[in-house]
């Protein structure tokens, strides 16, 4: 097993605590049917001698049973054997006569335990064969195959069948949970060891692109294309999926639009906001980093901000291109021309947020936007 | 300041802590040739530290995923064992948290591998100034993790109303020039603030540590 997954639970163990206080309870089922029906029984001392040691192996099961040293002992094996040479040994108090008619048989309910525990141990099979055999010799003691008999017999088989169909489902689930634990553990492991490679790609992506601008020529466009890989890389490691419960980590959002010239700036643990905030906020960023790609110049660089505010959070979008003069801002918003800034504040808006465009000439835009974390 | 201290007193003494021997030569060999000292190397974090012990170097060229150790402890241990000496951590991968957790520990600025050699040269040379030097994810991370401090139970630092600006403006990709004319601030009182908002966290930090250190009855350094 690799080392730090975790230990799968055994769902076995619910069913065997029921097989556990299930034979203690039918012993004293049995101890009380005996007194009630005192009369009925010619020789009283072997009965109570039968008793007492029907109680002692209750003892050794229930033991067994409670330990899973002695439940991998294959105990219920042993438990049929025993249960039937008590159930034989019932003639030894009973004549033949009364319990081939109505009288009570001394181990009562107690001798259907081992099939319960077989069913458990072995499952489907075992639940049969416990049933067959515990419903066979208590016919072949009352020596008659009446109703009760056959009502008796079908319960076993139901019983036993049912239960171990349950025992067998269980097992295959745990051993499935098992092998689910031990995948999460070597993907763990994995992850660790691609990380480390993934350190190495990125080192040498880093020295291609230094040492490709110092040659330049043809090398710079290598240079730019280590670069371009190595933002592309870091971003593949960085991200990872956050989602829980209808919330997003606005961060690994936000984080995911990072390039060689955008630089996203969060804090290092997760941002959860409701799952369609933090979409409209990635929407209206995006458009705002559009608007940085078709105005702003291929050289412009753009800084993606998020912080936490405790109620709200704050979004910013800031460029150092041209920047708008202030006569053209005016100008814009007269003509309609104002599409994305629009667009955007609409977005925020809808959210119960507020936006704050910064610009002049020579001053690159600023985007701030404000949006509380409740949903409107 | 660092101009000053190129022509003045003495040259810078850089040391570069790289698992990646390709990439240790080509920052020791970019750095001699920018005219700083390289005295020493190191492929691991033991043997930084013990390296860093030798030769004190004014600054620590650090990278944080060194092989099977970790630059993050190399960082604490060194800063801790020689005050006067500058981590300027320079990570490729920028896992968020490890940056996060070296500059608690005592690194002084963090810059990506894929910075230019300009803009190495002058993060070298401002972090011998004394200066934080800071890329703007930094600051994001900075001022996440006083967020964080504030819902903590006590005695954690906070940041001033001026800092939080300042650190936000950085975040934001302004430069520490730009910072001071949007604030009407000298360049100098910007550049503490921010130098402020990292020493308090990395004290705090160390307190952290010191207190861990005594409830768990370790009287040593964790050397």
């Amino acid at each position: 097993m690799p080392a730090g997954s975790a230990v799968a639970p055994d769902f076995l163990l619910p069913l065997w605590r029921a097989v556990v206080v299930f034979r203690p309870a039918a012993w004293a089922v049995a101890v009380g049917s005996f007194v009630r029906s005192w009369d009925r029984y010619p020789d009283h001392g072997i009965a109570i001698l039968l008793l007492i040691l029907m109680g002692a192996w209750t003892a050794v099961v229930t033991v067994a049973y409670s330990t899973p040293a002695g439940r991998r002992s294959r105990m219920a094996g042993y438990d049929l054997l025993v249960t039937v040479a008590f159930v034989a040994a019932t003639l030894l108090t009973q004549p033949w006569a009364e319990l081939n008619g109505s009288a009570p048989i001394l181990t009562s309910l107690w001798a259907t335990g081992p099939i319960f525990a077989l069913a458990v141990e072995r499952g489907r099979d075992g639940g049969l064969i416990g049933a067959v055999v515990i419903s066979g010799v208590l016919i072949a003691v009352r020596q008659r195959l009446g109703d009760q008999e056959v009502f008796n017999t079908t319960l076993h088989l139901l019983a036993g069948v049912t239960l171990g169909y349950a025992a067998t489902t269980t097992r295959r689930a745990t051993a499935v949970l098992r092998e689910a634990l031990a995948a999460e553990g070597a993907t763990a492991e994995r992850e660790r060891l691609s990380r480390s490679i993934h350190d190495g790609v990125l080192q040498v992506l880093a020295i291609v692109r230094r040492r490709g601008t110092e040659i330049g020529g043809p090398a710079a466009e290598l240079s730019a294309l280590a670069a371009e890989q190595e933002v592309a890389l870091r971003n593949l490691m960085t991200s990872r999926p956050t989602s829980a419960g209808g919330q997003t980590d606005l961060g690994a959002t936000l984080r995911l639009r990072a390039t060689s010239t955008i630089e996203v700036s969060t804090p290092a643990g997760p941002l959860m906001m409701d799952r369609r905030t933090v979409e409209d906020i990635g929407a209206a960023v995006g458009e705002a980093l559009t608007n940085v790609a078709e105005h702003a110049g291929p050289a412009a660089r753009a800084w993606v901000a998020a912080e936490d505010l405790g109620d709200r959070v704050l979004v910013s979008v800031r460029d150092d291109g041209p920047g708008i003069p202030a006569g053209r801002l005016a100008a814009a918003r007269a003509t309609g021309h104002l599409g994305v800034a629009q667009s955007i504040r609409g977005r925020i808006t809808d959210l119960g947020g507020t936006v704050e465009l910064r610009t002049a000439l020579g001053e690159g835009t600023e985007w701030e936007l404000t949006v509380p974390k409740a949903r409107p | 300041m660092g101009a000053d201290r190129a022509e003045g007193s003495t040259v810078t003494r850089v040391m570069v802590v790289d698992d990646h021997p390709m990439w240790r030569e080509s920052v020791a060999r970019d750095l001699a040739a920018r005219g700083y000292e390289v005295v020493g190397t190191a492929a691991d974090a033991s043997a930084a530290v013990r390296i860093a012990a030798a030769v004190r170097p004014d600054v620590v060229v650090m990278d944080l995923q060194l092989g099977t150790t970790s630059g993050v402890a190399a960082t604490r241990e060194i800063v801790a064992a020689a005050p006067d000496t500058r981590v300027l951590v320079l990570s490729a991968s920028a896992e968020q948290a490890d940056v996060l957790d070296a500059v608690k520990n005592g690194a002084s600025g963090y810059l990506v591998k894929s910075a230019s050699l300009a803009e190495l040269d002058d993060a070298v040379r401002r972090t011998a100034d004394g200066d934080a030097v800071f890329s703007a994810g930094l600051a994001g991370l900075l001022l996440g993790e006083y967020r964080r401090l504030q819902d903590a139970p006590d005695g954690a630092p906070g940041l001033t109303e001026r800092e939080t600006e300042v650190l936000r403006l950085v975040s934001r990709g302004l430069s520490a020039r730009q910072i001071a004319t949007r604030l009407t601030l000298s360049h100098r009182t910007v550049e503490n603030h921010v130098q402020n908002t990292l020493r308090k966290l990395q004290l705090h930090n160390r307190v952290e540590l010191t207190r861990y250190a005594i409830e768990h009855g370790i009287t040593d350094d964790p050397a």
